[in-house]
Parts: structure tokens; sequence; C-alpha cells
């Protein structure tokens, strides 16, 4: 189904928490691609960074360093790695200009240069980041521009003034239309992510009213379409929140994202806090959405069996780090990282004889790898299968690779 | 196998304002010792409800309608608040879902742990106190009826007395010995782990905290049947008075010899033989001489010798003779019990009930029964504590009944009328009329009827069994019993005591730093640690079973694996019974020894993992099972459509019919009864009647054990 068009490209997103002095770096260096049309999976244990990972993409945190492009377009971008580079090349020419024979006017100019490349550097990142919605609006009232105007040039009379009202309606939506709605999130915990307050109407319609929509008629048969489409019926529509399931609840989370059309939607473990049963029926709506619309999903969950059933490929994350990125197929048949195989080897399956027999593998990530010299980056080792490892552990990874294609 | 809990009958509803849930319908399970039940279906199936009753925290709109849970010969339904005191937390204790929520945020972990401990061990302390007091004096006044003569009535009285006041000298002493004897433990354990290291030359940091307790430790040792003061005290006390010098002088190496000396006393005096400090206890309060010098073993024949002669022959003799005239009169009046339940069964069996009789009747049996209750027997005769008071609540529930009755069929009548009034005037009213929540009289009565043959049956049974009873054992065991509810009134669950007591809980749920977690609020654990903190918590009172109500399902995959080994682990050590509550058969498969799939408060399919797994039964545990997606499922889940029934409308036939697609005619109609499949597989489904069509189950679930098949047999081949 994935074609080769990439829709969210990110780039060494780093997101980093400060308290007091002390810095959480929640995501430290993660970058991924995914398709247009492909559901991307992101496991790992809880804390290490996969929901700030999504709510980063969405904009919901301003990131700290690294870029964030959707349809090509940069819509976050942090500035730290810049500032890090420029502190780090003053440092180095008080240490260069110091030592004899240093020609301290050229290297004065060099890191003069450096700077002002760097602060350009920033400058557009603090651009992108505030102005990308901006630019997006300009464009989309461009064209309701070049749509209208020549249409009531020649229209008059009676028609005249309906076009002239139709063209408030759209030049209004096309302002306020930010780029970052054609991603949506959903949440958790149906329960929590709901408000108790607001009926069923309201909360799907709410994304379309901030948008400008102001036609009642319009939203209510938008809103009765969504409900159709998650398998709720239109009278659901005037009810609240807790007179639903744990299921439809959810439902009402996935109505609410999708009556945006968005492209890309970023599914934080929407299922985690279900029943099996409902967890079934929610997983089969989301595929169901997802061949209608040809929607991509950035699908974040913990349960393994749910996200290798759903998922086209495949991310884990260890601690704020993406340690290994692969096909589902290729990661649950060639767990090449140490902490995957640990989080393969914790799985429980509905097989009695062989559950009281399945030994967790413990990861530990001292004793794993000897990180002190060589530093991990993330490789390629076959083709579209990463792992995060160094030097020699590339070699052995390699040279297993070679053992197990020899049988 | 020894049946720890017997859930039997069970039912159990709610009051709410649109009518009354029924949560849980007719449930029969047992728990055996040292096994784990695990209890599976969806949220609303009543498997949470189940759990609460067990352990008597259902909310106040609760009604439990029938059915008996049984444990340690008590039933826990019956029994009052005060007595589930001393269940809840101590025999049967509760792991709960979400442990964010199951702590306290503000108090530290240290005395959440503790906390219980303290406020049983105060509780434990006054309830010895009263236990003691009150045997003695039971005791004492059947010695005294069953006394041949006068000189025997006085010397058991002053028997009795003399009893009273060693036994506390015996607790003195042997609760100095324990302490003395674990601070001689505890400093041997420090000096080995310590010097370990100060040779290894890696002294870190808090070592001067670890000398002063050492040192601390060394001098609470002394006693005079562990280190003994006479020879040693000077010595100890310049050893550890030197200890905290030395390491400041940096002097390692006389710091260590200190310390291997100090190891050498202490280690010799753990080897010491025990000497009995219940016989000592009477000489040295009795005979008014001090002990004789002799070594330990010698003294112990001594003394056995002396408190024979002296106190204990007669004694024996007489409390035997007491516990034999106490059970011979409580028999007695067994019989003419049973002669009065015999009799009253007849006033309960009439037509309609008359208020009057009920009531003098209630109170004759109460007197009857009352008399049968034997006050020296150790094991309480629960059934005959709890029935009057079970009589009496069926008795004023009957008569509340009829009162309500009248009202409640007037109010559906209403109900009813105006429904068919909306539907003549041709709309959809958009309601059902609930069935009328009538007493069911005739239940009652019935309830009334299998209370007095159960207490029949009973005592017959007590009849035959006397007979056989060896009451030589039977003193032993009242002394053993004297002797443990003493040492509850002396032996205090100090603070400090307590917190030795956490540590080395948070230790075996497999915290690490105890010492420093012990100080830690809750937000400082990750959710894995607190779920370890609650199960250290459930288990600080030493429980026999532990009830866990989905204790993972807000865990990832990992600490999930982790805590279920840690729940594995304990169950093996403590033989502990476990109800594990869950949704997710992948942890059921991994836990349990036996499966119980519910489904709108019916136990729909019962039977061991492996029945459940390879050879379900039932549609609903098919539906389960296959909606279930594991590492090789490719095809479209097949989800459960519709959702359960609404309880307040109970359907009439098997509940899970509407949404079966195996379901037959007469699954609407009549509710299956239990199938048996073999002797541990049972399951409720239409489909195991000889008459019913054969079914295959779904394919993905024969797939699959065909994949799982295949996966053991590459593995063994």
């Amino acid at each position: 189904m994935a074609n080769q068009e990439t829709l969210l490209k990110v780039e060494h997103l780093c997101q980093y928490f400060k308290a007091g002095n002390f810095v959480t770096k929640a995501v430290d260096d993660v970058s991924f691609e995914i398709k247009k049309g492909e559901v991307f999976g992101l496991v790992g244990e809880s804390g290490c960074g996969k929901t700030t990972t999504g709510r980063s993409i969405i904009k919901l945190y301003n990131i700290t360093s690294g870029n964030v492009f959707f349809k090509g377009i940069r819509i976050a971008a942090g500035t730290q790695s810049y500032k890090d580079a420029i502190k780090k090349a003053k440092e180095d020419y008080a240490v260069k200009s110091k030592e004899p024979g240093a020609d301290s006017a050229k290297l004065k100019a060099e890191l003069d240069a450096f700077v002002a490349d760097q602060k350009e550097k920033i400058k557009a990142a603090q651009k992108d980041q505030k102005g990308c919605d901006k630019e997006y609006s300009q464009k989309l009232v461009a064209e309701v521009k070049a749509k209208y105007e020549p249409l009531l040039a020649k229209a008059g009379g009676e028609e005249k003034t309906k076009l002239t009202e139709e063209y408030k309606n759209e030049l209004r939506k096309a302002r306020r239309t930010k780029l970052v709605t054609q991603i949506q999130m959903i949440f958790q915990d149906p329960i929590a992510s709901l408000d108790p307050r607001m009926p069923v109407r309201d909360i799907i319609a709410e994304g379309l009213v901030i948008q400008g929509e102001r036609d009642k008629k319009v939203i209510d048969e938008k809103v009765y379409e969504m409900l159709e489409m998650v398998g709720l019926v239109k009278e659901h529509a005037s009810r609240y929140p807790h007179e639903f399931s744990g299921g439809q609840r959810q439902r009402i989370g996935v109505a609410r994202s999708i009556i945006m059309r968005p492209e890309l939607i970023i599914a934080d473990e929407p299922v985690s806090a279900l029943d099996v049963s409902v967890q079934a029926q929610v997983i089969n709506l989301l595929n169901e959405l997802r061949e209608r619309f040809g929607l991509t999903i950035l699908f974040i969950a913990h349960d393994l069996s749910v996200v290798k059933y759903f998922s086209d490929r495949i991310g884990v994350m260890y601690y704020g780090k993406m340690v290994e990125l692969a096909d589902s197929d290729e990661l649950f048949a060639y767990p090449l990282h140490p902490y995957t195989r640990s989080l393969l080897s914790a799985i429980p399956l509905p097989d009695p004889i062989y559950e009281k027999a399945r030994k967790r593998i413990v990861y530990n990530p001292l004793a794993e790898h000897d990180y002190s010299e060589d530093k991990p980056s993330f490789r390629e080792v076959r083709p579209g299968h990463f792992v995060q490892c160094n030097e020699a552990e590339y070699q052995k990874i390699m040279a297993e690779l070679k053992e197990s294609a020899k049988k | 196998m020894e049946k720890k809990l017997q859930v039997r009958n069970l039912r159990i509803s709610f009051h709410t304002s649109n009518g009354k849930v029924q949560a849980v319908r007719e449930i029969d399970f047992d728990l055996y010792k040292g096994e784990t039940l695990a209890i599976v279906g969806e949220s609303g199936s009543g498997k949470s409800v189940t759990s609460k009753a067990i352990l008597g925290i259902l909310a106040g709109n609760s009604i439990i309608e029938s059915g008996e849970i049984i444990y340690d010969g008590k039933d826990l339904l019956k029994i009052s608040e005060e007595d589930f005191h001393k269940i809840r937390g101590d025999k049967i204790a509760m792991i709960f879902q979400d442990p964010m929520s199951s702590l306290n945020p503000i108090v530290r972990i240290g005395r959440q742990l503790t906390e219980a401990m303290l406020l049983k061990g105060k509780a434990r302390q006054r309830e010895s106190r009263a236990t003691f007091n009150s045997y003695l004096k039971s005791l004492e006044q059947a010695m005294e009826a069953s006394a041949p003569d006068a000189a025997a009535k006085s010397r058991a009285s002053e028997n009795c007395k003399k009893f009273d006041k060693f036994e506390f000298k015996h607790i003195e002493l042997e609760a100095a010995y324990r302490s003395a004897f674990e601070a001689a433990q505890e400093t041997a354990d420090d000096i080995d782990k310590l010097a370990f290291e100060l040779e290894k030359n890696s002294v870190g940091k808090g070592t001067t905290d670890r000398l002063k307790d050492i040192a601390r430790q060394s001098v609470d040792s002394l006693n005079q049947y562990v280190v003994d003061p006479v020879t040693y005290k000077a010595e100890m006390n310049t050893l550890s008075s030197a200890l905290l010098k030395d390491f400041k002088a940096k002097e390692y190496k006389a710091l260590l010899e200190k310390l291997y000396r100090i190891r050498e006393i202490v280690g010799e005096a753990l080897k010491k033989p025990v000497p009995n400090f219940f016989r000592m206890g009477y000489y040295l309060t009795f005979a008014g001489e001090p002990l004789p010098d002799m070594p330990v073993e010698k003294l112990n024949d001594y003394l056995k010798e002396y408190l024979d002669s002296h106190f204990m022959t007669a004694f024996i003799a007489d409390a035997q003779r007491a516990l034999k005239y106490s059970s011979d009169k409580s028999r007695e009046n067994m019989r003419t019990a049973i002669a009065e339940l015999q009799k009253a069964l007849e006033v309960y069996s009439r037509e309609s009930l008359n208020r009057r009789e009920c009531l003098e009747t209630h109170k004759k049996l109460t007197e009857a029964v009352k008399k049968t209750i034997d006050p020296l027997a150790i094991v309480k005769d629960s059934l005959s504590y709890t029935f009057s008071g079970s009589l009496r609540s069926e008795i004023d529930h009957y008569f509340q009944g009829i009162k309500d009755n009248v009202k409640v069929l007037r109010a559906h009548e209403r109900e009813v009328r105006k429904h068919d009034r909306i539907v003549a005037r041709g709309k959809q009213p958009g309601w059902e009329v609930a069935e009328a929540a009538v007493t069911d009289l005739e239940l009652i009565k019935e309830n009334i009827a299998h209370l007095i043959h159960r207490l029949v049956d009973h005592y017959n049974e007590v009849l035959n069994a006397e007979d056989k009873r060896d009451f030589h054992a039977a003193t032993v065991d009242v002394i053993d019993y004297l002797m443990e509810n003493a040492a509850g009134v002396k032996n205090k669950v100090t603070r400090r005591i307590a917190k030795h007591r956490a540590i080395k809980l948070m230790d075996e749920v497999g915290i690490a730093e105890p010492h420093k977690r012990y100080r830690q609020y809750p937000f400082e654990f990750s959710g894995g640690m607190r779920q370890r903190i609650v199960i250290a918590i459930a288990l600080a009172a030493n429980p026999d079973i532990l009830i866990c109500d989905e204790p993972t399902t807000a865990l990832d995959v990992t600490i999930q694996s982790q805590i279920l080994e840690l729940i594995n682990k304990l169950k093996e050590e403590r033989k502990l019974s476990v109800i594990f509550i869950t949704h997710d058969l992948g942890v059921v498969a991994n836990m349990a020894d036996r499966v119980a799939v519910m489904y709108a408060g019916k136990i729909v399919e019962y039977g061991t993992s492996e029945d459940i797994f390879y050879h379900s039964a039932h549609p609903y545990t098919w539906a389960l099972l296959s909606s279930m997606p594991d590492l090789d499922t490719n095809e479209k889940l097949e989800s459960i459509p519709g959702t359960p029934p609404n309880m307040i409308y109970p359907p009439k036939g098997d509940a899970f019919a509407p949404r079966n697609k195996y379901a037959m005619k007469i699954d609407f109609e009549r509710q299956p009864p239990m199938f048996k499949i073999s002797d541990t597989h049972y399951a409720a489904t239409w489909l195991l009647h000889p008459d019913a069509p054969k079914v295959e189950p779904p394919k993905a679930i024969t797939d699959r054990i065909a994949r799982m098949n295949q996966r053991r047999e590459r593995q063994d081949g």
C-alpha cells in the first residue's frame, strides 16, 4: 500500500525538559521517515519518549533541536543544536588563538563567518517554527482569491451577494487553516480526553468551528457522517461522553480526529485502556478508515502483538533513543538490538505450555554495550533495517547476518 | 488438595435509580491452596464485584441476594464487620489495578508500608490480651465445675492464677533473649559485609553510620544466654567504642582486627543452645531462689522436672478434665438443640409466616444454639456463632419484603399503565418497563430451611466425630494457644521492628536499595516499582489469599512481565492462593492453573488453562481468543459485535446469545446448564447438548493451535 512519497520526515529530533538545573532528555536525536499510506509503529517501555515524540511532531511542545518536515514543509525546528555549535566554536577559538604561532586574525574571521552562518540558521528555524502555518494559510488565501475574484467580477445582482457571502466564508476558513491540522491525534484514555460537559456533537465539531465553519447545517451533516463512519448512530450526537462504553468513547475520539480530514493520524496508545474484544473493534475501525482515506498513521503502543498486527514498519525506542527500526516482519524475525530481543521475549501469548517455559531476556545497557570509546550511531544493516550500534557491534551484527543467511 | 476458599451460589445485585442491576448471578468456584485461579471477562462481567465481595468491600448500594463465601469455616458474607477486620488484609489481601491511585501521594513509602503493621500490631495486642484473659477465665470455671472435691477445686483456681503470673515472666525473658539474639545476628551480618569492603579498600559513604550500628548492636547483644555479659561486657564495650576512632584515624588494619574479634565472640554466641524460657519463668517466679549453675541442656532437663512435679502434671490433668466436661456439656446441648431446630423447621415452612411466632422461635433457637458453643474449643464453631444473626436477618427480610412488595407492585403497575398509554397514543416510549423488583418470599423461606438444615448436619457431624477426640492432644493445644496469646500481649510491633520488616519485604519484592527507597515518596517511583510497593503492602500481613485485580493492565510489556514473575515467585515461596482477575488472555496463559471465564455475571466456562486454551468449548471463549491478535495474525480480527447486555433487564436465555453467531433457537429461550466436558472442564452452552449440531471453533483459533503445536514440535525436534 505504501508508495515512496515521504509524508513525514523527522530529523535529529531532540526534546529536552528542564527542571531546575536538571535536564531530562526525553527524546534524544531521533530520526525517521513515514511514507504516505503506511502505519508506522513506535514501541518501547513507558517513559522511553514515544508519546513525547508524537506530541513534538504535532507541535504540542516546542522542540529543542532538529527538524520535522511534513509534506516537504518544515513545520517544526529547534535551535539548540546551532547554539551549541556556536558555543563550541567560540571555545575552540579561545584555545586555538592562544596556541603559539596562531594566525589570530584569520581564526577570528573564520569564527565570525561561522557564527553568522549559524545565526542565520537559527533565524530560519524560528521563522519556520512560527511562520509555517501563516505561509500555508496565505497560500490558501491566495488560492481562494484566485478562484473567486474572476467569478465575482463576472457575476451580478442577487448572485453576486450570494457569491460574496460564500467568498467571505471561504476566505475566513482559509485564513484560519493551519498546516498542522492535517495531523491529528487520538489519545490514550478515552475517558480523560473527552470533555465531560460537552455533548458529542460539540466535541466532534470543535475542530471545524475553530477553523471558522459557522454553518450549523454543514457542521451537523459532517458530524453525522463521521459518527456513521466510526460505527455510531446519529442519535448519539446529543449525548454526553459518560453515556458511552469505553470502546464507543474511543470511537468518538477517532471521529473527532478524522473530521478534519487529516493526512496523518498520531494514535497514542489508542487501545491500551480497552478490553480485548473492544480493542479488536477499534483496531478494525482504524484499519477500515485507513483503507478508505489512505490515512497514514503513527501508531504508538506498548502491546507488541497489536503493533505487529497493525504496523508496516516499527521503530523501537529506549530511553529517548531509537535503537532499532525495520519492517515489522523483519523486526520480529531478526531482532538485532539486545533491547528489542528483551522486549520480544516479554510478549505473553495465549499458549499456556509455551508461556510456562518462556524465559524473559533481561536487558542491561551497561553490561551489553561498551560505548566508552566508540559512540554508537544509527546504521543500516540490511535494506530498511537500522540498528543503533558502534563499529564493533556493527561488525558483529553483519557477521551474524551472514551466518544466518548461509543457513 | 486443601480448599482455601469456596464460593457457592453467589448472587449480588446493585440498587440503582433505574432498577436492580444483577451483577453476579449464581456463581460457584473453589480456590485450592497454592494455585492461581484466573477470572477472565469483559468489563462489566462481574469479575471485580466477585473479588470485592470476597474482601467485603462492596459498594453501599449492593444487595447480596444469596450465597456463601466460605473461608476457614466462616461465611464471609455473614460475619460482622468487627470480625472482618481480622480477615481483610490479614488473611485475604488485594493488589489493585492502578498503582498510581492506590498509593497515597503525600505519604512516604515507608510510612505506608508500616502503617498497617503498626495498626494491626496494636489491634492484635489488644485482642490477644482479651482472648488470653477470657479463655483462662472459662478454663478456670470449667476446672472448678468439673472438680471432684473441694481440694481439687481450690487447687485448680490457684493453678490458673499461677499460670497467668509466670507466663508473663516467660514472655519477658524470651523477648529479652530474642532481641539480643537478633542484634547478634545483625552484627555478624554487618561485620561480614563491611569487612569484605574494607579489605577490598572500597570504603564508601555511610561507613560511619554502619560502624555506629555495629557498635550499638554488639552492645545490645549482651544477654546472659547470648553474649555472656559476665565474661564479655568489658571487652565488648572497649572494642565497640574504639571502632569509630580507628576509622577516623584511618587505621583500617586495627579496625579490621577489632571487627574480627567482635565477629568471633558473636559467632560463638549464635551457636549456643536455647534455654526453655517457659520452664525458667515458672522457676524464677515461684522457686524463690536463683537458677542453679549448670550448662543449658542440663538446666532445661532440671527445670522440666521441677515444673512437672510442682505444677504441670496437675494442671494438665485438670485442664483435660475441664475440656472433657465442657465438650460433653456442649454435646448434650447439641442433642436438645437438634430437636429444637427440627421443631422450628415446621414453624418456618408454613404457607405464610406469623411474625410473632417466628420471633419467639428465633429467640428459643438462639438460646439453644448458644448453649452448644463450647467456650474451650480453640477452633471456633463459626456456624453456631453466626446462626442467630443470619436467621434474624432472613426473618426481617421476609417481613420487610411482605410490606415492600405491595408498594413495589403498585409502582410497577403505574409504570406499565404509563407505558401502555404512550404506546396506545402510537408513540415509541424509548424506555422499557423493568420487571418489578419483588422480594422472593419463597426464596427466603428456602434460605431459612437451608440454614437450619446445615446447622443440624453440622451438629450430627460433630456428634459422630467427637468420640474419637484425643483430649491429651487437645490440652497441649490449649496450653500452646494460651502461650501464643500471652506472647501477643507482650510482643509489641514497635516502629523499629516494623521498619525492619518493611525493608525486608521491599528487598523480597525486588526493590533495590530499600534503605534509601524507604524514605521516598510514591512519585519518585516508576510504575512498575510502584506496583511492587503495592504488592509489598499486600504481603505485609502475610496473607493466605492474594486477589490481584488487573495488576498489570496499566503497565507496559517488560514491566508486566517482571510483575507477573514476581507474583509467581512469591506464590511459590509463601504457598499463596491467588485469584487473578484480568481481560488479557496472554497474561492468563502465563499465570493461571485454572481459568474461569465470566460473562454477564455468570461463569460460562471453567477449566484448567490447557482446557481453556487448547480445547475451549464456549462461543464466548472462542470470541475472546479470536479477537486477540498474536504475532502471526494477519487476517482481520474477529471482534465481538454489540455490547454486553444491560443487567437491569437480564436476558431470559443465554446472555451471550444476541452476540453469538453460533446461537440456536433454544439459546434465546432457556439458560444452558453447566455441561461437563471432562473432570476439570465445564462449559455452559447448548452446543454441548447431545442433540446440538456439531460446531467447529473459529478458524482463527484452530489455526493458532495448529501453529502452536508446530512451534512446539520444532523446538522439541
